[in-house]
């Protein structure tokens, strides 16, 4: 390359990254915002020079999580999402173990059952799903908002994929070795699947722990209530009758911070996940 | 079919499915019937403790957690209360509990709801909970005479409030105007926030939550039922009366104050809001609940500024009066009998004078016995915080006539969200005041017919 | 795929199967099934149902409200669609033609996909609000008057920025994808044909990452049906005037402010046809497995 052609080049990648630079700044501020108003203590900032940082983070957040108690809407968010990874987990994973490894009639019915359910989104079922739900007893219980969650199309879809591009000679010596369906699953594939496996408990739980309309509809109990209702409540918890906004700033970085987590930390096996199930 | 309430028990419901005789879904129907449990096994939503549903944020919500717990200390009586973010979340809530038998033992409902309640026949008469000796006639007349039905109290009266306007005393001082001669008509309201809003005082004049309390007050303040049938106290409403003075007036100054930025929108239900426009200096009138008093005198006092009430502006100068606003308590039926008593001694003290003067002492809610009210006199403490004084009055000056009975009736979130969302179209301008209005009637009348029919 | 299958007990494959077949008859299968049932009910909460035979479709199709909710609907999820991709797709050129640094910046644009849709409405909420937002002087300096309190377009524009900034990451996420599989060998011949940036993207790239950008207009169609509903709740409630009112919160409002359950029922049914077009149309595009979040 001239001399020429190099500096063309990096003043270009010059323009790229200010570019670049300015578009992840316009996206991650929304959420600056809200973290500077969470440290402040009315909450009002009615222009950008009223974005200085507040000094009462702290206070914010006690009060937010213990004064206000929303450690417990963190709380059951956690316990639900968690219950709905580790449970969609393992019924998927033997679904997908009977799907791949399996010979049996009617296969392909089966695997299409499974997969019509996502025409079924909650939003399509959730008025009958209600009823169910209090009838069986569940209503306003961890299990309404676990166990309608626990089958997974894409789940196991994603899986599935993953299953099949394992070399079958693997299998083979498995099958030759007298391995059973169990011992299989979890000392030949689990091994072998664990970008994928993270990558689908991220997925699964920030779908999960983003819930809305169904905890909002089947959960009227404050004290099993998840974040993302939760969240509502601080509005009225100013004490003057106005809307609480560094209250509801706080808990709604509060309420972002765990899904932003395990982004940042698995995104390497988020992105590889994605790749599989998007084929 | 309002009166009898859900009167379709399984009985009736399983022979109207047969009778109808729906060849073609009777795979699919047959799941359909078999729900809707209310009146089947009741059980409260804990064994160890009364669960009380409640509709009571910020500071209101401390000085209630404050009377229940004097409440466990004198009886014994474990009571747990539960925060439910807004009157319309307690009513979901209330109807979901009562239709899986899982029920809370005592639930705050606003008295807009109190027929929606009373329709699913599972909520036990007040009255029977009370001991016999219980003075219910010291309870202020024009407040029981709203949860008296057929004779029946059927809930216990609580918070009771009317809507007042707040004003901005350093900011009308500001403008030039008379803040000891707060606005009283709509005319008065209008150039007031004029002279606010040109002198560069506030942004806007007014502001209030859009919700169908306020719509419900012009009319009541103006003498006029907002729908036929005595607003639902003489039998089933089938329209709403639009076509009269009353309307017309209240929604052309509506428009003009949008048109014209004096009126500031914080948003449908939006109560919280609405305060943060006033205190913020947005605004330098605000309509809102008396509970609210407490609240904004303190906020007022935060944020730098005088703070006065007034009576709530009539259309055009007469005055009939507010209607009833805040809520109830409410018991389910069918729960055991010791289990009763307890709920009645949390009735009886929640309502004994002494709760209520702390109660309105701490919110602004006015007093409902009368007994409370003299002894609040006797210590001065209305002459010495006028501000409270001020719903009271308004309340105890008004003529009980129909009109200040506000609206009862079984559709009423219905009838609420339609008169709201309508209310948004009229003073944004986007339909005309005539025609707004008669979409307004047909759409309630829709509604009032869909639901008694 | 026949290599793969070295088990072949079938009761063990029954039981295996048994969870996942289990909780979809009896969460997704059946509770479908009722609210086709139930769709021919007049039905409430605590209130007792009433047999109504097809009543409830009569009246849905004799409502303006819910044709202009429909309407509202296809449009918003449209302006979500190209919203959404339209902006995706510049980011991720952007970062795609980035030599150095690429990763942090792909965090930076792709952390909403871990945004709560509850958050993202509330947040917008705030910096939008009319009378207190942040940047409302700013925006009514330059004479706009900020007011989607009362503003039915406006409403829907400030609903509409919040929807798609929260879906940017998940789009990103597929698109640097896309754009890294890109082979080599057809930039540089593009580069040394002297084809600009853009034509490279528009002319190169968009027809080569087609099936990824088919597989997002229905992800995003679904989002901009369904993945709203917070945003709706939390910042206009479906105004004003009817402005915001998706059939997602049409169908809340209806069942859970309403109570009207059979109504919602048939509302629910229309949805689920609407669903399964729109999941026909994509099998059919691009023949591939879609993903919805479930």
């Amino acid at each position: 390359m001239t001399s020429e052609r190099i500096r063309r080049f990096e003043t270009e990648q010059l323009t790229l990254h200010v570019l670049a630079a300015t578009v992840a700044f316009l996206i991650v501020l929304p959420v600056v915002i809200a973290a500077l108003v969470s440290t402040k203590r009315a909450g009002i900032v009615t222009s950008i020079g009223d974005l200085a940082p507040g000094g009462h983070a702290l206070s914010n957040y006690r009060r937010a999580l213990i004064g206000l108690e929303f450690w417990r809407y963190m709380l059951n968010s956690f316990v639900m999402s968690v219950a709905v990874v580790v449970g969609k987990l393992i019924v998927s994973l033997l679904a997908a173990l009977v799907i791949v490894y399996y010979r049996f009639p009617y296969k392909n019915a089966v695997f299409l059952f499974i997969l019509f359910t996502l025409l079924l989104p909650v939003p399509v079922r959730f008025v009958p799903l209600y009823r169910l739900t209090t009838e069986l007893g569940m209503g306003n219980t961890i299990f309404a908002i676990t166990v309608p969650y626990l089958a997974s199309a894409t789940t196991v879809f994603i899986l599935r994929q993953h299953f099949l591009s394992i070399p079958a000679s693997l299998v083979e010596t498995a099958k030759v070795d007298g391995v059973g369906p169990l011992r299989f699953l979890w000392s030949v594939l689990v091994p072998m699947s664990r970008a994928v496996l993270v990558g689908v408990s991220v997925i699964m739980f920030v779908y999960t722990w983003n819930q809305y309309l169904w905890p909002l509809v089947i959960i009227n109990a404050e004290s099993l209530q998840v974040a993302q209702v939760g969240l509502n409540l601080l509005r009225g918890q100013a004490s003057t009758g106005e809307v609480a906004w560094s209250m509801v700033m706080t808990g709604s970085i509060l309420t972002l911070l765990p899904p932003l987590a395990l982004l940042v930390l698995f995104r390497r096996q988020l992105l590889e996940t994605f790749t599989i199930q998007q084929k | 079919m309002v009166q009898s309430g859900g009167g379709y028990d399984h009985v009736s419901r399983r022979s109207v499915l047969k009778t109808s005789g729906a060849a073609l879904t009777v795979g699919t129907v047959g799941l359909a019937g078999c729900s809707s449990s209310s009146g089947a096994s009741v059980r409260p939503v804990d064994e160890d403790s009364l669960t009380i549903w409640h509709a009571m944020g910020g500071t209101n919500g401390e000085t209630l957690q404050g009377l229940v717990d004097q409440f466990q200390s004198e009886t014994d009586i474990d009571a747990n209360l539960v925060f439910q973010d807004s009157y319309e979340g307690v009513l979901t809530n209330t109807l979901s509990a009562l239709d899986s038998g899982e029920v809370p033992d005592v639930f705050q409902i606003d008295s807009l709801f109190a027929q929606q309640v009373l329709d699913t026949d599972a909520v036990e008469p007040v009255e029977n909970l009370l001991s016999d000796d219980y003075p219910v006639d010291d309870f202020l007349s024009n407040v029981t005479s709203f949860f008296t039905i057929d004779g029946t109290l059927t809930s216990m009266p609580f918070n009771n409030s009317n809507a007042i306007l707040y004003y901005n005393r350093s900011a009308f001082e500001e403008a030039g105007l008379d803040p000891d001669s707060p606005p009283t008509t709509l005319e008065e309201v209008r150039s007031y926030s004029q002279t606010l809003v040109d002198e560069g005082v506030t942004d806007a004049g007014l502001t209030w939550p859009n919700h169908v309390w306020f719509v419900e007050h012009f009319y009541s303040v103006d003498g006029q039922t907002l729908l036929d049938a005595e607003n639902g106290h003489a039998g089933q409403p089938t329209t709403m009366q639009t076509d009269n003075a009353t309307a017309r007036s209240l929604y052309e100054w509506w428009h003009e104050m949008a048109d014209n930025g004096l009126f500031s929108n914080p948003g449908i239900e939006a109560w919280g809001e609405a305060t943060s426009t006033f205190l913020t200096g947005q605004a330098a009138m605000l309509m809102t609940s008396t509970a609210s008093v407490t609240g904004i005198r303190s906020g007022a006092e935060e944020n730098g500024f005088e703070v006065d009430n007034a009576f709530y502006p009539t259309i055009d100068g007469d005055r009939t009066g507010p209607v009833i606003g805040g809520a109830s308590w409410f018991v389910p039926s069918g729960l055991p009998q010791d289990r009763q008593d307890d709920i009645g001694s949390f009735l009886e003290f929640m309502g004994r004078p002494e709760s209520q003067i702390t109660w309105h002492k701490g919110t602004g809610y006015y007093p409902i016995r009368q007994t409370a009210v003299e002894q609040l006199e006797n210590d001065g403490w209305f002459a010495e915080n006028p501000m409270y004084r001020t719903a009271f009055d308004q309340l105890t000056q008004a003529e009980n006539t129909p009109a200040t009975k506000r609206m009862l009736i079984g559709p009423a979130r219905q009838v609420q969200t339609t008169i709201q969302d309508m209310s948004v179209e009229l003073f944004s301008g986007e339909v005309g005041v005539d025609e707004g209005l008669s979409e307004l009637k047909s759409a309630v009348e829709d509604e009032l017919d869909r639901y008694y029919s | 795929m026949s290599t793969h299958e070295v088990f072949t007990d079938r009761l063990q494959a029954g039981v295996l199967l048994l969870p996942t077949m289990v909780v979809s008859l009896l969460f997704l299968y059946y509770p479908t099934v009722r609210a086709i049932g139930l769709s021919f009910y007049q039905a409430s909460l605590a209130r007792g149902d009433v047999f109504v035979g097809l009543e409830n479709y009569r009246r849905l199709a004799g409502s303006t409200e819910y044709l202009r909710s429909v309407l509202l609907s296809v449009l918003f999820a449209t302006c979500v669609v190209v919203g959404v991709m339209a902006v995706a797709l510049c980011v991720s050129f952007l970062i795609h033609e980035i030599e150095v640094g690429k990763g942090l910046y792909l965090v930076a644009v792709i952390w909403p996909y871990a945004l709560p849709p509850a958050v993202a409405g509330l947040v917008f909420l705030f910096i939008a609000h009319p009378n207190i937002g942040i940047f409302t002087s700013y925006i009514e300096a330059l004479g706009i008057d900020v007011n989607w309190f009362s503003n039915g377009p406006q409403a829907f524009v400030v609903v509409l920025i919040a929807a798609v900034w929260k879906q940017i990451g998940y789009n990103v996420i597929f698109m640097t994808a896309a754009l890294g599989n890109v082979p080599e060998s057809l930039t540089e011949t593009a580069e040394l044909d002297g084809v600009s940036r853009t034509q490279r993207l528009l002319r190169v790239y968009v027809p080569i990452i087609s099936p990824t950008l088919v597989f997002l207009v229905i992800m995003n169609t679904i989002y901009g049906f369904f993945g709203t509903f917070a945003m709706v709740d939390l910042m206009t409630k479906g105004g004003p005037a009817g402005a915001t009112n998706i059939l997602i919160y049409d169908l809340y409002r209806t069942a859970f402010q309403f109570y009207e359950f059979g109504f919602a029922s048939a509302k629910s049914v229309v949805l689920f046809v609407a669903v399964g077009l729109l999941m026909y149309g994509q099998f059919r595009l691009s023949d591939r497995y879609a993903y919805y979040g479930g």
